[in-house]
């Protein structure tokens, strides 16, 4: 009954479009019709597919490089407080530089292949998740960690047994943020410099005034991230199941 | 046997425990009672080892009770079950097995589950179990590696009447096959009395001892609850209290 309620909301929302379309009679390099788009999608389906997998590949790689990273960092503050303020400072200013500033810089230093693609995407996941990764250590259950202190637990006990379950929620509502930033990251990258992925085809159909084709693009890249979100929130559940639980 | 002489605790110029001297038995089930606040807690964290500044001293079987917690020896059980939601009730009780790298911590943890009749929750997650059967997983947990001594901070406060009596029924059984010492915190009266050989009155702030109390009961079943041995205990220990 929900995906059937979803359906439909769909097929009003392109109908109002069709129609607005119709009775504005807007011109199809301007904005086109659902229609227009659907028949972009279905003529160029096999090149949106290549230069999605691209697109695809630059985001996810750049997505865990990022999660990676800001992991071990956090973890490296929760064991040494000491590092947390000039972490933290560093982190922050690099959030404030807005990434279309620094994207050409990456495109120099990583070059204007696959690899400028995914430091974009990366850069543009690491503050969010770090900052998520803390607050799941900062609140993890004091109750637990004296447990794991009566225990004289190693500090790899103490990661593996105690901080990566008990931050797993917070990581995945890092994974949440940071899958449809990848993709912006990824994009972003490409718009600057590119021949490859679906950013390059967005500005190579706009430059060509192929206005469907780029809507047609842009849909692709908005199922992308919803599909990318869905697979998420689909691990989640299946992970961390005892969360739910305890927030219900 | 554990020894506490002239041991004092202060919190900055704020003096907890004042000159306690007290002698546990091997294989004792105690009980501390004592208002809110007045350091019982504190009393179990100094012999548990997770306090180590203080005056006097406290030895177990001679040693440190920092060294017998190094060892992994003592086990706790809190007001809390303190249970590891991402796992399920025999890993729980298996985690300081696995801890330190016991390969039949599975096997281990199983047996502990049948002492107290409760192999049938084996593999629930920890929401699937009732409050006080949470608490007494967590107990089971604090025994996985045959503790010395079991510390319990008022294990059985947030559960209800008729769990709580069950669960004493059992923690009875189990003491009585463990032969463990029992260190046990409580506001209950009741419960102290029903569980315990000795119990050990603290005066209020700063904490001394008033009174230690023995317990002499032949068995230990619900019908000791209607003995004259019994009222006259609870008597006794709540004018003790009040004054």
């Amino acid at each position: 009954m929900k995906y059937i309620k979803k359906f439909l909301n769909i097929i009003i929302f392109l109908l109002i479009w069709q129609m607005f379309i119709f009775i504005f009679k807007i011109p199809n390099y301007l904005f086109p019709s659902p229609i227009e788009v659907l028949n972009s999608l279905i003529i160029n389906y096999k090149v949106i597919v290549y230069n999605g997998f691209i697109t695809l590949g630059e985001s996810l790689s750049g997505f865990l490089i990022a999660n990676c990273i800001s992991v071990v960092i956090a973890l490296v503050i929760s064991f040494n407080d000491r590092y947390e303020n000039f972490i933290m400072s560093i982190a922050v200013t690099l959030k404030t530089i807005p990434i279309i500033a620094t994207t050409p810089l990456l495109v120099l230093w990583f070059g204007s292949g696959f690899y400028s693609k995914i430091v974009t995407a990366a850069f543009v996941c690491f503050f969010p998740s770090l900052v998520n990764t803390l607050r799941g250590i900062r609140s993890m259950d004091k109750n637990l960690i004296e447990l794991f202190n009566i225990y004289s637990t190693s500090t790899y006990q103490k990661i593996r047994y105690l901080i990566i379950p008990s931050i797993l929620p917070y990581l995945f509502s890092a994974f949440k943020i940071s899958s449809s930033l990848s993709l912006i990251g990824a994009l972003t990258g490409e718009f600057i410099t590119a021949n490859k992925g679906i950013g390059f085809l967005i500005i190579s159909n706009y430059y060509s005034l192929n206005i469907a084709a780029v809507f047609a693009n842009i849909v692709t890249i908005s199922l992308m991230g919803v599909g990318f979100y869905n697979l998420i929130n689909f691990f989640e559940k299946k992970i961390i199941k005892w969360n739910t639980v305890e927030n219900s | 046997m554990i020894r506490i002489e002239s041991l004092s605790k202060s919190y900055g110029n704020f003096l907890i425990l004042d000159d306690i001297n007290l002698d546990i038995k091997d294989g004792e089930f105690v009980s501390i009672l004592g208002s809110f606040g007045c350091g019982k807690t504190t009393l179990m964290k100094i012999i548990g080892g997770l306090i180590d500044n203080y005056k006097g001293t406290i030895k177990i079987d001679g040693v440190n009770p920092i060294e017998i917690l190094k060892k992994r020896k003592i086990g706790f059980c809190f007001q809390k079950a303190n249970l590891l939601p991402w796992r399920n009730i025999i890993k729980n009780i298996s985690l300081p097995l696995e801890l330190n790298d016991d390969k039949e911590s599975l096997n281990k943890s199983k047996k502990l589950l049948k002492m107290v009749e409760l192999e049938s929750i084996a593999s629930k997650k920890i929401w699937e179990i009732s409050g006080g059967t949470q608490q007494l997983v967590s107990i089971l947990r604090s025994l996985a590696l045959d503790p010395n001594i079991l510390l319990l901070d008022e294990p059985f406060s947030s559960i209800d009447e008729i769990s709580r009596s069950k669960l004493h029924s059992k923690l009875i059984k189990m003491h009585q096959k463990t032969k463990q010492t029992i260190i046990m915190i409580t506001h209950s009266i009741d419960e102290a009395v029903f569980l315990s050989d000795k119990i050990i009155v603290l005066t209020k702030n700063p904490a001394k001892i008033k009174k230690i109390i023995k317990i002499d009961f032949l068995k230990r079943d619900e019908s000791i609850k209607n003995s004259k041995n019994y009222i006259s205990y609870i008597k006794k220990i709540r004018t003790l209290l009040k004054g």
